[in-house]
């Protein structure tokens, strides 16, 4: 029976208070002297063990982080949010100080283990003991099979008294996080080099007339810029020179668009590694890449130039606090509208489970 | 995912690495273990210091707290519990049989230690006591508390490190330590510590996780397991910890400080010794003390009561019983003045049919217009009014007690009976004295004095009596035959109140003549009747009580204020004796045959046999006795006598003891130095004949178990690369230099090829790296708190 965070175990309890009747019976009957003790100590020990179980839940501090911990269970390296790849163990240490002096020897620990991204999320329980003056500490390998953000957060610490009366419990958010980054599958079937020249191609040729290059700010007006560069609209507006700063397309950038769609985990899955290993063997070959993807929180797309392996990192951290959509084309669907200037990229999306890479014209 | 990973949720999962961290199991083990020798010497010392029975504590503390150890540690590996069990057995049975004699009388010194307190206490007289062979009780008791404590530990040793079920240990400690509870003998204060020290630990510990999840003993180290929690889809696998040494040793630790203490303060506010001051005991417990008196006098037949058997004799029904059940209670509270040296008979059933293969006496009320030996009485009594020579009148009062609706026993020869309002019976009756002249007429009786039926003998038994008769020899006159008959029992037939169940479809006298042989007094009287009528002499079956002279004399008290002539007159063999309580007993039941005399009326012939057979009149204690007693023993002198028993021999005794236990240590710790030795040439041979690369390997690998020992964090170290970044950081971090001729790189690179590349290393190459393995501190490169291994960690 539960009574908020109290329960009792009353089971346990008749069996106790019929142990104490026998108890009762043979000291009226004996009338000795160490059933007179055996029934003070009968009387005393609940009352002694319900107050170091509140002592003890009054006590104890519940910690997650991430790392190891050494021998003495203490932790090694706290790594903060550091990442590891998928299918491999990512440990998250936990720790229950007990500064008291009590023992526990049968806590349950209700860990909840959280991907917001893959919107997975399950809760297992954890029975340890707490030691006085130590409590329990331990480093749990958590082995994920999508690529997102990890998070473990010890929902509640449940104490039993030593007696086995009540369950005492002790809620707390403490909470780590860890990220998996898709693994890296190394070669991948379509041509890359094929695909990037057609990007470039499609670029090049659907501004033919015009030079190879995209805006990327606006900004006032420095000698020596090029005449074709002045925005001249924009210039009469504010009564100041104003120059479109344009980077040349010419510099091996591609344009790269996953579609995050949530309604297929192996989908989006399989989309993330695809888009993960494509972009990690473009840059590993100096190609610039712009990796694009459709934010539905912000209606907006995110932009992200990626020119090494650790920005490639950082960047699906940053895209693993998104949310998926539904729709499979939600992404592609917003370019011709918010980036008309686009004429083409690398749309990722899949379908049918595996992950389908083309290049796509805008509009 | 691996198949041990536990799933949490679709896409994750806790590694298995998790669940299999292994935590040091002896620890454990040795925890149980010192529960067991908590309660088992709590035990022993619990009932032995109640009844101050000395013995040597020390050493009985030590067997016993290293046996407690010992079987804990069975627990271990299966292999070891089986043949730990057994090479334990052995020896405790070897021992047992070697010092048999010592624990015998070491029981019998507790038995009788025990018996005498009891007595004490419940006003019992119990003479019974048994012999002890040895009569240095230090010695004996110190055996016995040796071999109980033995059991004891191995006994509560399955039920504590397997289940810790404290209910069932206390149940098991308590049952016989309830005994000086009951005779209101307290223990020591520290064995009362250990005792409740020790259960309170079973409780903490049961109540632990260690125990909720296990059904079985584990034998692995894994400090997790798994468990499936929940009902059908709900059902979920819990990680569950099974082993955590230090946390049960503070649990442990504070139970005991618990119990120490509610001990030492209640014995502080509320002493022992005034504990019962001023207190009455409780009534129940009253009424028990007679049943705990009546075990006392005659063991746990005293509680096999039998009303309807009445001792085994019940108004004529003969042959189920297997053995008379005497519950040693009082049937009836007899007042009379003794008159004669001779047994007192008193009637309460007379047999006047009998029916074969029912084996039962028709009551000759039945048969008959029956006037309880009026004609007899009649004729005494006149004999008595005439002053005749050896005549007497007496009073006799009697209280029926438990005589299953009989109201009174008729005493020889009762005139007339009369009830007061107190339900005594007030019995007028003229004995019958050795002497006595008196002259029965015919024609007093009603009808005829003799009947068919009191000649007569079934035909089913005929046959078996005839050749009885046969058996006897010469048939004379009627006393003569009655002679030969009594003789013959006499000699012949032994007397046992166990002469087991008449079988079903067997006549009762047919299969006491035949084939049983022997019986009780039923017996010896039904058949004795048969075959009187047989020889043409009248006779009944009677039952009722018989009561000896010496029984009156022992066991009677006088009745003060009672005038002896109200109660007797005329000629008496004791002279004038003065007015006697005697409670007959269902002990005293009887049965005999009384055989029609002419001119003497119907007199009593006694035809059961004395009893000279000490196992047939065996109670509990001799059966107990019989079952546990003294055996002959090699260099024990029959009789129990030990030929040189006396201090010395004690001395050696214990000698013998601690040098078998000695020898028993050093032979296990050769065993254990054999092993290791064994392990070393073995390793050692294999060196020699390693190859350069082999031996590097063994070498650098004793370094790393080494490491690995200090520091287990050294065995997350995948490869050489990492292993010798580990212990240049172990350097670094406790401030030592790390300087050597030879760089870790080229070390590394000897170690990958003599482990992985197939291809021998140099002789200079082994020396290089075995000098770099000595050289290195092994302390050093342990300590190391803070460490973990990356790849790409670079090795300066």
């Amino acid at each position: 029976m539960t009574h908020g965070d109290r329960m009792i175990n009353f089971t346990r309890i008749i069996i106790y208070l019929v142990l104490y009747a026998v108890n009762a019976m043979l000291y009226v009957f004996l009338h000795s002297h160490f059933y007179f003790t055996l029934l003070i100590l009968m009387t005393a020990a609940p009352f002694i063990s319900i107050i170091a179980a509140l002592l003890l839940k009054r006590g104890i501090r519940i910690s997650a982080d991430t790392g190891l911990m050494d021998t003495k269970g203490d932790l090694s390296v706290s790594r903060g949010a550091y990442s590891v790849r998928q299918r491999e163990e990512a440990f998250f240490s936990i720790a229950i100080k007990n500064p008291t002096a009590f023992v526990c020897l049968d806590a349950d620990v209700e860990l909840e283990l959280t991907n917001d991204f893959f919107k997975t999320k399950g809760t297992k329980k954890l029975t340890v003991p707490l030691r006085s003056f130590e409590g329990f500490r331990s480093e749990l390998p958590v082995i994920a099979e999508y690529p997102g953000i990890i998070g473990i957060r010890i929902i509640s610490v449940t104490m039993r008294d030593m007696m086995g009366f009540i369950r005492l419990k002790k809620r707390s958010d403490a909470h780590a996080e860890v990220v998996v980054l898709p693994a890296y599958s190394g070669a991948l079937s379509m041509d890359g080099v094929n695909l990037q020249q057609g990007v470039l191609e499609s670029e090049e040729s659907t501004k033919r007339g015009n030079d190879f290059s995209d805006v990327q700010e606006i900004r006032e007006y420095i000698p020596g810029d090029k005449l074709m560069s002045i925005h001249w609209k924009l210039s009469a507006k504010r009564d100041i020179l104003m120059v479109k700063d344009r980077v040349s397309m010419s510099d091996k950038q591609m344009v790269i668009l996953p579609e995050l769609c949530g309604r297929d985990r192996m989908e989006l899955e399989a989309i993330l590694s695809t888009t993960y290993t494509m972009i990690r063997n473009l840059v590993t070959e100096k190609t610039t890449v712009r990796l694009m993807y459709w934010s539905a929180a912000c209606y907006e797309y995110q932009d992200v130039r990626i020119d090494y392996t650790e920005e490639l990192d950082t960047a699906f951290e940053k895209l693993f606090y998104e949310q998926t959509y539904e729709n499979m084309d939600e992404g592609a669907s917003h370019m011709p509208d918010v980036h008309p200037e686009m004429k083409a990229f690398v749309h990722i999306k899949a379908e049918a489970g595996r992950a389908m890479v083309g290049v796509r014209e805008n509009g | 995912m691996s198949e041990k990973d536990i799933e949490v949720c679709e896409g994750l999962s806790i590694g298995k690495s998790f669940f299999e961290k292994k935590e040091n199991r002896i620890l454990t083990l040795f925890l149980k273990g010192f529960t067991v020798y908590l309660l088992t010497m709590g035990s022993i010392g619990f009932y032995m210091s109640a009844f101050g029975i000395r013995y040597n504590q020390l050493l009985a503390h030590t067997v016993i707290f290293v046996m407690a150890m010992l079987c804990a540690m069975l627990y271990y590996r299966l292999l070891v519990e089986n043949l730990g069990y057994l090479v334990l057995f052995i020896s405790f049975a070897y021992l047992v049989y070697v010092f048999r004699t010592y624990i015998n009388s070491g029981f019998y010194a507790v038995v009788n230690i025990t018996v005498q307190n009891a007595s004490t206490y419940l006003d019992v007289d119990v003479q019974r006591l048994y012999t002890e062979q040895i009569e240095n009780r230090y010695v004996t008791v110190t055996l016995f508390v040796l071999f109980v404590g033995i059991v004891l530990d191995v006994f509560l040793n399955v039920y504590i490190s397997r289940r810790m079920q404290y209910v069932t240990v206390f149940c098991v400690i308590m049952s016989l330590n309830l005994i000086p509870l009951y005779l209101v003998m307290e223990p020591d204060v520290f064995y009362v510590i250990m005792i409740l020290g020790g259960i309170a630990m079973a409780y903490v510990f049961k109540v632990g996780r260690h125990y909720s999840p296990q059904v079985k003993v584990k034998r692995d180290n894994n400090k997790f397991k798994q468990k499936l929690q929940g009902m059908g889809k709900h059902k979920r696998a819990q990680l569950d910890y099974v082993y955590d040494v230090r946390s049960m040793l503070q649990a442990g630790i504070w139970t005991f400080l618990i119990a120490l203490l509610v001990i030492v303060n209640v014995r502080a506010f509320k002493p022992v010794d005034n504990f019962n001051v001023g207190h009455e005991e409780n009534p129940y417990k009253q009424l028990t003390m007679s049943g705990i008196s009546t075990f006392m006098l005659e063991g746990f037949q005293g509680f096999n009561r039998n009303r309807d058997d009445n001792g085994g004799l019940n108004s004529g029904k003969l042959g189920n019983v297997a053995s008379i059940k005497i519950d040693g209670q009082t049937d009836i509270i007899l007042q009379f003045t003794p008159y004669c040296y001779d047994r007192i008979y008193l009637k309460t059933f007379v047999g006047g049919r009998y029916n074969p293969y029912e084996n039962t006496w028709t009551s000759v009320e039945d048969i008959r217009n029956y006037e309880e030996n009026t004609p007899e009485a009649n004729a005494y009594r006149n004999y008595y009014e005439q002053n005749g020579d050896k005549s007497s009148r007496g009073v006799m009062r009697q209280l029926a007690v438990d005589t299953n609706g009989v109201r009174f026993a008729a005493p020889y020869y009762m005139s007339d009976v009369e009830f007061d309002d107190s339900r005594y019976a007030k019995i007028t009756y003229y004995p019958y004295i050795e002497g006595n002249a008196a002259y029965v007429d015919e024609d007093e009786y009603a009808g005829e004095p003799v009947l068919a039926t009191d000649l007569e003998v079934p035909r089913e038994n005929i046959d078996i009596i005839n050749s009885f008769i046969d058996e006897l020899g010469m048939i004379g006159d009627d006393n003569h035959n009655i002679e030969m008959v009594k003789d013959y029992f006499q000699e012949n037939i032994p007397y046992t109140i166990k002469p087991g169940k008449t079988p079903k479809k067997e006549d009762f006298v047919n299969y006491f003549l035949e084939d049983n042989r022997k019986g009780y007094c039923a017996h010896f009287a039904s058949a004795a009747v048969l075959a009187f009528r047989a020889m043409g002499i009248p006779a009944r079956y009677v039952e009722g009580y018989a009561v000896d002279y010496n029984q009156i004399t022992m066991n009677g008290e006088l009745v003060e204020g009672e005038s002896y002539s109200d109660y007797y007159d005329g000629y008496s063999e004791l002279g004038e004796t003065a007015l006697v309580e005697v409670k007959v007993t269902d002990a005293d039941a009887h049965a005999w045959v009384e055989v029609y005399e002419r001119g003497k009326g119907w007199r009593v012939v006694e035809v059961t046999p004395a009893s000279d057979e000490e196992e047939d009149t065996d109670d509990f204690w001799d059966m107990f006795d019989k079952v546990v007693g003294p055996q002959d023993a090699d260099g024990l002198a029959a009789g129990g006598a030990l030929p040189d028993i006396n201090l010395s021999i004690s001395d050696a005794t214990l000698r013998k003891i601690i040098t078998s236990v000695g020898i028993a240590i050093a032979a296990v710790i050769l065993v254990v130095i054999c092993i290791r030795c064994g392990h070393i040439f073995v390793k050692r041979a294999k060196y020699v004949k390693a190859n350069n690369s082999d031996k590097l390997i063994m070498k650098y690998g004793e370094f790393s178990k080494r490491i690995a020992r200090r520091n287990r964090a050294y065995k997350a170290c995948r490869n050489y690369h990492e292993q010798l970044a580990f212990i240049h950081r172990g350097y670094e971090s406790c401030g030592a230099t790390f300087a050597y001729d030879i760089s870790l790189e080229e070390l590394e690179r000897i170690l990958d090829k003599a482990g992985f590349a197939g291809k021998e290393i140099s002789e200079s190459e082994l020396e290089k790296a075995l000098s770099w393995i000595a050289s290195v501190n092994v302390k050093s490169a342990s300590k190391n708190p803070k460490i973990t291994i990356e790849e790409g960690d670079i090795v300066e």
